[in-house]
């Protein structure tokens, strides 16, 4: 009996050494009340029972492993806050499976929250009128950080920033980036195994996004942090992840890494044509569909050409045209087409 | 590496700990609100004043009607003072109530729910307001002043009897406002739901025997304002007589806190979190 148990504890250790997360065919339905108009139509809702389900998360199937960054992508609306709120316990979904490092995230929100930290752009979740370094020991006791294990973490965050100027300053004095740096901190203050990421570096100029990117990569290398980024930053996606997963009206679009992202959707390419007024033309060119050369050409017969230049297509614009093909197969309702190029694409 | 955390012995978090946790965050509260001096000065004469005002109409009141239902003006005044005292710890405590509406409808109160301590001591630790105790001041100013001129004697007994009720008289009132501040989490208008019970209290310092009917049995059972000054305090004043409704309601404090802590987390948990 003793040796069955242990077993089978050994059995979930390992399986948590793998995966950070695991789900498996996670939906989440959510009801919402038909409003109706007017006075009488306020009244009538009170007692309505007229409901209309909306489902934000549609038959999601993930597995993260541990270390990994992975890039969270989808338009707005797509379902991304929902899914991040099912992994970190607060929402329970209507239908399916996930473990968190193990756990039952809905379950065993107190437990599984000792184990991730989360970070909210612009909402920061540190005591307003408190300098940081107060929050700091205040979240050390709420997690029961061991004295040494706070030390080292505070040693590893003054290799990787210049913490010394806001260690003493109140949260409410700060600028957004010193904020949103100390909001990332903090979350990474009692060794988490999962850190969620919300829009990391909205609304911050180019020399923070850089700083606080290093950051996590910094931090990811350093302690084999898993990441989850939410963003709808780029930027933050090249610089940070090698795997991305895009979801889109509650359904995952792709997974699969960068490289392949960009081979998706057939070969595009960005052309640029200078013209005589020194403006610049740019267009995006499927290589499959029609050929550079002719485009050029057509151009040059219709006036004056002073400069070309073809360029890599951005990730910024392969996103778009994901969001784009999304859009369109929705409507054409020939939806099977891209679940087929979704499946050559995972594997 | 991250094994460190996979073998932490498995934590507990009891009394004390919320204890200690909550006296730090007190303390750094204290320490910087007391850097903000204007701020400071200046809600703590707003504070005087509204005291000072309900005071004065208090004292109009009793130039036109000697007695309420027997209660005279000493006895009056103790009932005001022991009141003001019991609505000390919902003002300084659980002061946070009033922005639970807006950090719901905003989104922002998700972030109480991704720490691994109790939802609502977290959201309420945040909130220590200094000014409910220029109320207490005023309280055991009033209630000292009545005390000696009703001549109660001065007993251990009497004091810790005092004690006992002031906390569950006070522990009535945190529920009630408990209870109109949850339900933010199913209706949009629970502002004037707060609103209203927060007049309510205003009843408190009037004996509630003067009530009648539905508005007596509403006033002790649904929303039990009775329990805030007038049941409690009588088992100051009165030496004999005391009505059951007095001895049960130190357990009657307890549950009706229980209940309104339950009904709270309910709406936590039924809460949609929805909007990014």
């Amino acid at each position: 009996m003793k040796k069955h148990t242990f077993r089978k504890h050994k059995l979930e250790g390992t399986d948590k050494m793998e995966n950070a997360i695991v789900m498996k065919n996670v939906c989440k339905d959510f009801k919402i009340l038909n409003r109706h108009e007017g006075l009488k139509g306020s009244i009538r809702d009170l007692f309505s029972r007229d409901y209309k389900t909306i489902s934000a998360v549609k038959d999601v199937s993930l597995e993260i492993a541990r270390g990994e960054i992975i890039g969270y992508l989808g338009p707005n609306g797509a379902g991304k806050s929902t899914t991040i709120k099912m992994m970190t316990g607060v929402l329970e979904p209507t239908s399916g499976e996930i473990m968190v490092n193990g756990l039952v995230p809905y379950k065993e929100r107190t437990k599984n929250s000792e184990r991730i930290g989360v970070v909210f752009g612009q909402r920061s979740q540190l005591w307003w009128s408190l300098p940081l370094i107060e929050s700091f020991r205040l979240l050390r006791d709420i997690y029961m950080v061991p004295k040494k294990d706070y030390e080292e973490m505070l040693e590893l965050y003054r290799s990787l920033v210049d913490i010394e100027p806001i260690l003493h300053k109140p949260v409410r004095q700060m600028s957004l980036g010193q904020r949103t740096l100390s909001d990332i901190l903090a979350a990474f203050l009692h060794n988490p195994a999962i850190v969620f990421l919300d829009e990391p570096t909205i609304g911050l100029d180019v020399s923070m996004k850089a700083k606080i990117r290093s950051l996590i990569q910094g931090l990811n290398a350093e302690k084999n942090t898993t990441v989850i980024l939410t963003t709808h930053d780029m930027g933050d996606v090249d610089a940070l992840c090698k795997r991305i997963v895009i979801i889109d009206e509650g359904k995952k679009i792709y997974d699969n890494d960068i490289e392949h992202l960009k081979s998706y959707f057939g070969s595009y390419r960005t052309l640029r044509i200078r013209h005589a007024d020194d403006t610049w033309e740019e267009r995006v060119i499927d290589e499959t569909k029609e050929d550079v050369m002719d485009v050029i050409m057509k151009k040059q017969k219709e006036q004056k050409i002073k400069d070309i230049q073809l360029q890599e297509i951005s990730t910024e614009e392969v996103i778009k045209k994901i969001y784009e093909n999304s859009a369109a197969s929705k409507e054409s309702a020939a939806v099977s087409d891209v679940a087929e190029k979704k499946e050559e694409a995972t594997v | 590496m991250s094994d460190t955390t996979m073998t932490k012995p498995k934590a507990r978090r009891g009394f004390g700990f919320y204890v200690r946790i909550y006296r730090k965050i007190l303390v750094q509260d204290l320490k910087s609100k007391m850097s903000y001096r204007a701020d400071f000065v200046i809600s703590t004469i707003g504070m005087i004043m509204t005291n000072l005002s309900g005071f004065v109409t208090f004292l109009i009141l009793f130039k036109n009607f000697p007695s309420i239902n027997g209660w005279d003006y000493y006895h009056m005044l103790f009932l005001y003072g022991f009141s003001l005292i019991a609505l000390t710890p919902v003002q300084c405590f659980f002061d946070n109530n009033w922005n639970l509406r807006f950090q719901v409808q905003s989104g922002d109160f998700i972030k109480y729910c991704f720490r691994p301590i109790n939802v609502f001591f977290y959201f309420m630790s945040e909130v220590f307001d200094v000014k409910g105790l220029g109320q207490l001041a005023f309280g055991i100013g009033t209630l000292v002043y009545a005390w000696v001129h009703i001549g109660i004697p001065v007993t251990p007994l009497v004091i810790a009897k005092l004690v006992l009720f002031l906390l569950t008289a006070s522990l009535f009132m945190i529920a009630i406002m408990n209870a109109a501040a949850a339900t933010c989490f199913w209706i949009v208008g629970s502002g004037y739901v707060m609103v209203i019970m927060f007049r309510f209290k205003d009843f408190a310092k009037y004996p509630s025997n003067i009530f009648h009917g539905v508005f007596r049995i509403l006033f002790t059972f649904v929303i039990p304002i009775a329990f805030v000054a007038y049941y409690p305090s009588l088992a100051i004043l009165e030496s004999e007589n005391v009505p059951v409704l007095t001895w049960c309601a130190p357990a009657l404090g307890v549950l009706f806190f229980y209940l309104s802590y339950k009904f709270w987390m309910l709406g936590v948990s039924k809460y949609d979190f929805t909007g990014s």
